[in-house]
């Protein structure tokens, strides 16, 4: 009773102070919603495709409908047909508004299409300016997009060719419309190809519901990745009341009263436990309404990740509160691991888009198993077995630093 | 002189205490390391390490014995299991497409690719139709873009080649030719030399003329292009928690007493306000030097042109340092200070710097990210940086730098009245 006292009398001390609400509450809230719009590509309306400028010097002519037609086809990528100069258009992918920009350079058509003596020649590579940031992600994708629409152009201008060889070889002649008609033919045919590759996605929260599946390609690394990061930044507070109250002697003074060593470290455990997993469980609540991230599609699982993570959280605030020596220390002593374990755990970023190295060091990070454990819930939309090895690494990480604060911790 | 003092005590204060050496230069460098290494820092030739993407393939698909046994799915897990992909892909053949499917539910497997079993059929049938499917983890990005690129090369060509004899039996029987199965045959194989010849000239990138934007030089080293990234933005944070952490003292040295003492002395008002101040540039200053100088050492960032950069540093000290004074000067006390720095210059900074995290996400810069940041002082700052490194000139940052200029009078005149009132 003397331990839960404790707990509520440090509780009351906290939630006295605003800024542990700040810290707590609206700051992951705002990142999360903040992260998650920008992280959602709001730009495109509706069509989340990246955009793609298309700029046509040549005048509309044969090929240049023909190549907005098929990007247009695109998965990745949507054209934005622009009357703007090269230079205006340049400026908007270097800003970011454009992930790339087609030009199709004057004579481009009648250079891949030029005949002579009666034959249609498409053997030269009469190249597409692309102005694009070949080192950013959304640059690469759409350079790619880009190129897959310009080969089956090319492909089709190919097929048109072999079909006047053909028919020349048997005695006919290919005129102009012959060659228009066949290029049309193919085009049609690559809108709907025969032979095609279709992308799924496992999970069962996506093939049950489309609309958790955007919720979760929007917030599905958000929401997690900032309820891992500002649970660490939560424990300042907590660890800062121990500072206070061993640099005021009140701990020498708890001492000379009925309540032993073990609850006093207890009851400073429990706040943390306690306020970080109310914070967790208010994250996870707003995920679930104000998003719509389905944290409790597997309700046993999330609490289990809550509970582990708040267990373990508490013992690093707890080791740190034992460590500090000013509030200074507490905050600077919080801050540090925070950064570190949110970067290197995956919650700022997915870890996929880092290096091998970098992903298996990551995942000696309890935050990278916790971001799993979240992740296998709301995104791969898996059950109760997959999270028991993030839960059961977040416990052990929880006794190894709690025996490491009961091991240290002075009370002067 | 008395200015200078009191500045140069201010300052050395500044610099031996643990929260600047630790949040203004600690944290920030950190930053850089951790991303350093996220993006290829630990790659053994310091480009980007991609690790090796799981796939499991499952080909159903079954040899076409009047063709001479063409087996369309064999050549797809040839080209999968191949030595120049063997770097990329780590290729495992399975039975079963549930199986493969079950693996990549349980990520034993970041991809599965099944083939279906009339594939080759559907090459030589004119009505035939078939799909490949890629199925893989939805976290992942990267990995299944590698293997779905690859992969549609392969059936493009396929199709192509069913496209040509498709759409050359139509031509000509339109035009009255005899049409028979060696011709359409020939179409095709011809389309299929073509396209494997456009693969092999470095695949369709030939058909591309492609130049990175502002006429520039395509970024040499992504990694380290990444990281140069990351830190401008961890030094605009921090240069405007500087700015006001360092303000800070004067409510500090208020509440503690010594600046009422140090007005009975015969010190001017404006000398001591004066010095404090000077203080504020100036750790910002040394803050904003070392943190380029130990980037450009170990990151090997390349800042830009010498006359933007200037502006750009000068934009940065004088807005962070008078963005500090300014919001100081509304607070009661240090306990208000301690949840201004830590919740509002935290919130702003991270809105004036979002780019650095939007840069390298298809579809997320641009846009509502890139107007939100310019709503923050941070944001201009960030805006004024980039320029400067992606080789802007001084007509490019002329716009963010008289911004921070503008921005700096304003703050800075309302801070320092402020203060002279509070202190009168």
């Amino acid at each position: 009773m003397r331990i839960v006292d404790l707990m509520i009398k440090d509780l009351q001390q906290l939630v006295r102070n605003w800024m542990t609400v700040v810290f707590l509450v609206l700051m992951p809230i705002g990142f999360t919603l903040f992260f998650g719009l920008i992280f959602s590509g709001t730009g495109g309306g509706s069509d989340p495709r990246l955009p793609v400028a298309f700029v046509d010097q040549d005048g509309g002519s044969v090929l240049d409908t023909r190549l907005l037609d098929l990007l247009g086809a695109s998965d990745a990528i949507r054209p934005v047909v622009s009357e703007e100069s090269v230079e205006r258009v340049e400026g908007k992918v270097n800003d970011g508004d454009l992930a790339a920009a087609v030009i199709v350079p004057a004579g481009y058509s009648e250079q891949i299409l030029r005949r002579g003596s009666g034959r249609v020649l498409a053997e030269e590579d009469v190249p597409l300016t692309v102005i694009v940031d070949g080192g950013t992600a959304a640059g690469s994708t759409a350079q790619t997009g880009i190129q897959a629409a310009v080969t089956r152009l090319r492909g089709a201008v190919k097929v048109a060719q072999l079909s006047a060889e053909a028919l020349e070889a048997q005695g006919g002649s290919a005129d102009e419309s012959f060659l228009v008609d066949a290029l049309d033919q193919a085009i049609a045919a690559w809108r709907e190809p025969p032979l095609t590759v279709a992308t799924t996605q496992s999970g069962a929260a996506i093939e049950e519901d489309e609309k958790v599946s955007v919720m979760a390609s929007r917030y599905g690394q958000a929401s997690p990745g900032m309820m891992v990061q500002f649970s660490i930044a939560g424990i300042i507070g907590a660890a800062q009341v121990i500072v206070l109250e061993r640099k005021s002697r009140s701990l020498r003074r708890l001492l000379t009263t009925a309540i032993s060593r073990v609850e006093i470290i207890l009851g400073h455990y429990l706040t943390m436990f306690v306020m970080i997993f109310a914070q967790l469980a208010l994250l996870i609540g707003f995920g679930q309404l104000a998003l719509g991230v389905d944290y409790m599609r597997e309700p046993v699982a999330t609490l289990l990740l809550a509970v582990t993570m708040s267990l373990w959280t508490a013992s690093l605030g707890l080791l740190i509160g034992v460590l500090a020596r000013t509030e200074d220390q507490a905050i600077i002593f919080s801050m540090i691991p925070m950064f570190i374990l949110s970067g290197m755990g995956g919650a700022w970023m997915p870890l996929e888009v880092t290096g091998q190295a970098f992903q298996t060091i990551g995942h000696l990070l309890p935050t990278a198993w916790a971001m799993d454990g979240m992740q296998n819930i709301i995104v791969r939309g898996l059950g109760l077995n997959s999270v028991l090895l993030a839960a059961g690494i977040m416990l052990a990480y929880a006794v190894v630093l709690f025996a490491l604060a009961v091991w240290r911790f002075k009370f002067e | 002189m008395k200015v200078f003092d009191i500045a140069l005590k201010d300052l050395l204060r500044s610099l031996r205490n643990a929260f600047f050496l630790g949040f203004g230069l600690g944290v920030p460098l950190l930053m850089g390391v951790i991303f350093y290494f996220a993006f290829g820092g630990l790659a053994s030739e310091g480009g980007f390490d991609i690790p090796r993407v799981d796939v499991l393939v499952v080909n159903l698909d079954e040899p076409v014995v009047e063709y001479g046994g063409f087996s369309a799915g064999e050549m797809l897990v040839g080209i999968l299991q191949s030595e120049q992909l063997a770097e990329l892909l780590a290729v495992t053949e399975s039975d079963s497409a549930d199986a493969a499917r079950a693996a990549v539910d349980n990520q034993e497997a970041d991809v599965a690719v099944i083939i279906p079993a009339g594939l080759s059929a559907a090459v030589f049938d004119p009505q035939g139709q078939a799909e490949v499917e890629v199925y893989h983890d939805p976290t992942l990005t990267i990995g299944p873009g590698i293997v779905k690129s690859i992969v549609t090369q392969f059936i493009d060509t396929l199709a192509g080649s069913k496209i040509a004899a498709g759409v050359a039996y139509d031509q000509l029987t339109e035009q009255g030719a005899t049409v028979d199965g060696t011709i359409l045959q020939n179409v095709a194989m011809q389309y299929g030399e073509w396209s494997a010849s456009l693969a092999e000239s470095q695949g369709a990138s030939v058909l591309l003329a492609v130049q990175s934007p502002a006429g520039g030089e395509e970024k040499g080293n992504l990694a380290l292009a990444i990281v140069g990234g990351v830190m401008t933005g961890m030094m605009v944070f921090y240069a405007f928690y500087t700015g006001a952490a360092s303000a800070l003292s004067i409510l500090q040295e208020e509440e503690d007493g010594t600046l009422p003492r140090l007005f009975t002395t015969p010190t001017p008002m404006s000398a001591i306000l004066g010095g404090k101040l000077i203080a504020v540039f100036a750790l910002v200053i040394v803050q904003v030097l070392v943190l380029m100088a130990f980037s450009s050492l170990i990151f090997k960032t390349a800042w830009g042109a010498a006359a933007p950069l200037s502006m750009a540093i000068v934009g940065l000290v004088v807005l962070a340092a008078s963005f500090g004074i300014f919001v100081m000067s509304w607070l009661k006390d240090t306990r208000q200070a301690g949840v201004v720095i830590g919740g509002v210059m935290t919130v702003l900074g991270m809105v004036g710097i979002s780019s650095v995290f939007t840069a390298n996400v298809p579809g997320a810069a641009g846009g509502f990210a890139a107007i939100l940041p310019l709503f923050t002082p941070q944001g201009w700052a960030m805006r004024a940086w980039q320029l400067v490194r992606d080789g802007g000139t001084v007509s490019d940052v002329l716009l963010p730098f008289a911004v921070m200029i503008a921005l700096t009078v304003v703050f800075f005149s309302i801070g320092v009245l402020r203060f002279r009132k509070r202190l009168a």
